[in-house]
């Protein structure tokens, strides 16, 4: 039965798919056509020219025909697999973003593991010991945290952590095997890590008091229940759900962040790849991360919205729109 | 009021007294001096050069007026935009709420400083279209706070009595919701604004939003960076102010709203 119910939602969830994939690619299409002066423009890039040299380029991407045509040969090559070329680097975008996509993986995979192991702890321990001081510290440190953007951390841990101390590297992803690679991710991974962390911190708590002000596990202290056993078992259980839709926003979220954090370590990754494509008008490699971005975002509330499921048995699915 | 609370309102003070008249008191921002680069604090520049030779403390003065008029701004079309739309979306409920709602819903679901980072490049770049890219990205969470409050209020016996006097929708909403929205909408400002600050300095850290050379926070972080071997406080003064600012700032909103919800 409940099996049935999820698989049930989920076909729903992914015939919505449909239409949304249909906006999207729409939506990613056109941002070529916002840049100031168009394609040619960009593809350009400030050099002169003759119009011979411009009709061959029109006639190459199809610029002269109407924009739903033009939409559909691009929707074409798309769907093959082939995003075009880079203006800048003349490598195929799909290599381009394949070549940088596992550092950006991991950095926002351990950002959100570290931020929700660390968070989860730091938020029950605080919320076991409400008013405490270190209750106070907890909540305060929280605030500050919080208020701290990426780039202020990713400089202040590389000013202090890599160059005064040298405990990590300063630069880039190093020239080697697989740990000197990891030991180079150490580092941005805890930067990107801490706003998050400091997010999940608050929400953990909020939902652990909210949990442990109610009846039932009163009751279940009067019983005789092990404190550990209420703590865990009962109360973390039903916490659980915000923490949940938190993590889903987060990482979502992380990637804002990553861009900061891969452009102050030199790290090569989407994020600077991104920066770099949008201040050289690099527009298919744009394109390109968004439609990732997109996916990611996509398939990332698809993941949470089931997990809820999991979480949860009470979650109704028959009421939950798109 | 609480010690940090107090502390905080005396920084924002000082940061907007400094933001009105601090220019006409330090030194030129932009006069290089390149015998004199990255050089740290002394008696002559309180905070150093930085990689031309420029006073760090002058632009970070000058650069005060850039970092709170972006994000007022910001704030104050969200202040505005939202206290309108919201209030009346949550009091007429309806089409036109569920539609508002479906538009906020997608917008607040995307990751609005990636967004911003695209569009504000693709579209050629600049402070104000930036504010404008981050003011249109944020009213959207606030429309969805205050319709919420709104939402909460209509069911209350004041609007009840209003409507059974005969007292028009647009006079209930503007008149009686909104004077009881007033603390709401002051937190959300705050929130908003140290968003706004955050988001604009990380824009202008990229190199998009604010112009080149321009004393501005994000940009001086940016190019602090080169310069930790040799000034690292050119890199440290302008990551504090925004720290400081975004933390005072959100400790206010923070107070005024748990005042608000008698927390």
């Amino acid at each position: 039965m409940m099996t049935q119910r999820i698989a049930l939602h989920l076909l729903r969830r992914l015939a919505l798919l449909v239409p949304l994939a249909i906006g999207v690619t729409v939506v990613v299409f056109l941002l070529a056509s916002l840049i100031p002066g168009g394609p040619v423009a960009a593809l350009l890039a400030g050099r002169s020219t003759d119009t011979a040299t411009v009709d061959a380029m029109r006639a190459k991407f199809h610029l002269d025909d109407p924009l739903a045509l033009q939409y559909w040969f691009w929707l074409r090559g798309l769907i093959q697999g082939d995003l075009g070329t880079s203006i800048v680097s003349g490598q195929p975008v799909t290599a381009a973003i394949s070549d940088r996509i596992g550092t950006t993986l991991v950095l926002n995979l351990s950002g959100v593991l570290l931020a929700l192991v660390c968070g989860v702890s730091l938020g029950m321990f605080a919320a076991s010991r409400r008013g405490s001081s270190i209750d106070r510290l907890v909540v305060g440190g929280t605030l500050a945290l919080s208020s701290a953007p990426p780039f202020v951390l990713a400089i202040a841990g590389l000013f202090v952590l890599s160059f005064q101390l040298g405990w990590f590297p300063l630069f880039g992803l190093g020239n080697g095997g697989f740990w000197t690679t990891a030991w180079h991710l150490v580092l941005p991974a805890i930067v990107v890590a801490i706003g998050p962390l400091a997010f999940i911190t608050k929400i953990t708590r909020a939902a652990m008091i909210d949990q442990l002000d109610q009846d039932y596990i009163l009751f279940l202290r009067a019983r005789g229940i092990p404190a550990r056993q209420v703590m865990f078992a009962h109360a973390l259980r039903n916490a659980l759900v915000p923490v949940l839709t938190a993590a889903g926003l987060l990482f979502v979220g992380l990637l804002t962040g990553t861009v900061f954090v891969e452009t102050v370590f030199g790290l090569p990754g989407l994020g600077r790849l991104l920066v770099t494509s949008v201040q050289f008008n690099d527009f298919p490699v744009t394109q390109g991360i968004v439609l990732i971005v997109a996916a990611w975002i996509i398939f990332t509330n698809l993941i949470v919205d089931l997990l809820y499921a999991v979480v949860d048995p009470r979650v109704d699915f028959a009421g939950v729109a798109a | 009021m609480p010690g940090p609370v107090w502390l905080s309102f005396v920084f924002v003070g000082l940061v907007i007294f400094l933001a009105l008249i601090g220019p006409n008191f330090a030194q030129s921002p932009y006069d290089q001096d390149l015998f004199a680069i990255s050089l740290p604090p002394s008696g002559g520049h309180w905070l150093g050069t930085d990689e031309l030779g420029r006073d760090v403390l002058a632009r970070l003065v000058t650069g005060t007026k850039t970092a709170i008029l972006g994000p007022f701004i910001v704030a104050a079309f969200g202040l505005i935009v939202s206290a309108v739309v919201g209030i009346y979306a949550g009091y007429s409920g309806g089409i036109v709420d569920s539609l508002i709602m479906r538009i906020v819903d997608f917008v607040v679901a995307l990751p609005g400083l990636l967004i911003a980072i695209v569009l504000v490049s693709v579209l050629g770049g600049g402070y104000w279209l930036a504010i404008a890219v981050l003011s249109f990205l944020n009213v959207q969470g606030d429309i969805r706070i205050v319709r919420g409050a709104a939402l909460k209020e209509r069911r209350l016996t004041y609007v009840e009595a209003a409507r059974a006097v005969g007292v028009p929708p647009h006079r209930v909403m503007f008149w009686h919701i909104l004077p009881n929205l007033i603390a709401l909408l002051a937190a959300t400002f705050a929130i908003d604004f140290s968003g706004a600050l955050v988001a604009l300095a990380g824009l202008a850290f990229l190199g998009m939003g604010a112009e080149i050379g321009a004393a501005e926070w994000g940009s001086m972080l940016a190019e602090g960076q080169a310069l930790l071997f040799g000034n690292p406080v050119a890199a440290m003064a302008p990551a504090l102010a925004i720290i400081l600012l975004a933390i005072s700032v959100n400790l206010i909103g923070d107070w005024i709203y748990d005042r608000y919800t008698g927390q």
